[in-house]
């Protein structure tokens, strides 16, 4: 038993909306694939698990007229992955989803969610800032949008205000020939977290370089963007690596030493940029 | 469950693995670690492999479950399990009923898996007697018999010993993006 909860899976957005902003202790439920090890562990000790999964319109995975995509909060890292429009415009953010967890557990978490749990590990999280995406949000107050960069406070905080649902990730139409890339390093060569993980894209047409990263800071970062029009890669490269040098703050935890992260961290910015820009990779 | 119906009341805080253990006796479902990390757990939720520690009972409303119990037919192990016999894919056991819904719920998407798609898809379960590479084999032995969706009939008598000649199917192209590095 992982504890004593009420359950209750609404299906329509009002409805579920009600549910978590009146309930002191509630907490959302869609893939619970960190959830319910919370729950085992003691750690959360909800009152009540509102389930999302079965909320109209939270399965959408839609692709707009210009290209822009639009994911529902029920939406799960294998069909993200499955969907092959995302897998054509946004290379990066399959590399980052396909390297989280196991073929069962992308069966459950979702892409919102691992937004929502707000590690300063999660992998989509480079990922989706560096294509500008923002997070969908329905509360008591009405709906807003919060730009993923604008969307963690901190190790395991948002910026969602009391009684508010994560309902979508909308990720912008992407810029003509846009280029996305993921790197992640691990302990081992399988499913683990990130020690640090690095996302990047750039436009061909006006030669702006945008690059996150994961697992070094409180947060993920996002660095302003890097022109790189008549530089060379290893050029590009060696800015990128200062930039993101001077943004991190890595701690050392079970992972990996702080001294270990601002020395792969660097590397991985190089790599990134080499397959983005072309040319050697270090 | 398992293409019967259960019609059943549990807490909220129970876990589908709980509830299949505890209250159907089913239980070829093992508990491994409880946190979604070895796979031992592994069932199928409507077609696809989960790991039943972490999901609760009641997310499996109206959903259809698949275990290693409902692998078997009329007394006749599937093509699945006879492939683990023949490859000699099993040695404590412990890790085998969630290898082999893993791997069912792999035939069903993938009738005619790559080698990179079977490690993919059998990375989420960890076997402590470190077979992997008979495990393997016996993926691939199932998917030569044609061992999908349950194929016990299909092929039985057939041998499936076709171990050795699947070479040539190592790298049949894919949409770019494949998790192929990651093991």
């Amino acid at each position: 038993m992982l504890g004593r909860f009420d359950y209750e899976r609404p299906t329509n957005l009002a409805e579920a909306v009600r549910l978590f902003a009146e309930t002191p202790s509630a907490a959302i439920l869609a893939g619970g694939t960190d959830l319910l090890v919370e729950l085992r562990s003691g750690r959360h000790a909800p009152r009540l698990l509102v389930d999302v999964k079965r909320v109209d319109g939270l399965r959408r995975l839609d692709v707009g007229p210009r290209g822009d995509l639009t994911i529902g909060a029920a939406v799960s890292l294998n069909e993200l992955l499955e969907h092959a429009a995302t897998r054509w415009s946004f290379p990066g953010l399959a590399q980052a989803a396909a390297s989280i967890a196991t073929y069962q557990l992308r069966n459950r978490a979702t892409v919102t969610g691992n937004l929502c749990n707000a590690s300063p590990a999660a992998d989509l999280a480079p990922a989706l800032l560096v294509l500008g995406a923002a997070v969908g949000v329905a509360g008591p107050r009405g709906a807003r949008v919060i730009p993923v960069a604008e969307f963690f406070a901190g190790v395991k905080r948002t910026t969602l205000r009391r009684g508010e649902i994560a309902t979508e990730v909308r990720i912008p139409a992407p810029e003509p020939e846009l280029r996305s890339a993921f790197l992640k390093q691990q302990r081992l060569r399988g499913h683990d977290l990130a020690v640090a993980n690095v996302a990047g894209a750039l436009a061909p047409s006006t030669g702006t370089l945008r690059l996150a990263f994961g697992s070094c800071a409180p947060t993920p970062i996002l660095l302003a963007p890097i022109e790189t029009k008549g530089m060379s890669a290893v050029a590009v490269g060696a800015a990128a690596a200062a930039a993101t040098l001077a943004a991190a703050s890595p701690i050392s935890d079970v992972r990996a030493s702080a001294e270990y992260r601002r020395a792969v961290l660097p590397v991985l910015v190089r790599r990134v940029v080499a397959e983005l820009l072309g040319g050697g990779a270090t | 469950m398992n293409g019967r119906l259960e019609t059943a009341t549990v807490p909220a805080g129970m876990t589908l693995l709980e509830f299949l253990r505890g209250r159907l006796c089913l239980v070829g479902t093992k508990e491994g670690c409880g946190i979604g990390e070895c796979g031992a757990c592994t069932v199928l939720l409507d077609g696809k492999p989960v790991t039943a520690c972490l999901v609760l009972a009641v997310e499996a409303d109206g959903g259809a479950v698949d275990t290693i119990e409902g692998e078997a037919r009329d007394g006749e192990l599937s093509a699945l399990q006879k492939a683990f016999i023949e490859a000699g894919a099993i040695q404590c056991g412990f890790c085998t009923p969630g290898m082999i819904m893993s791997a069912r719920g792999l035939l069903r998407r993938i009738p005619n898996p790559t080698d990179d798609e079977i490690v993919e898809a059998m990375a989420g379960n960890l076997c402590r007697c470190t077979g992997y590479e008979a495990i393997l084999e016996a993926v691939r032995v199932a998917a030569q018999a044609k061992a999908v969706p349950h194929a016990g009939q299909m092929v039985a008598g057939q041998s499936a010993g076709g171990s050795g000649s699947q070479g040539g199917r190592l790298s049949s192209p894919r949409v770019p993006g494949e998790g192929g590095g990651r093991g």
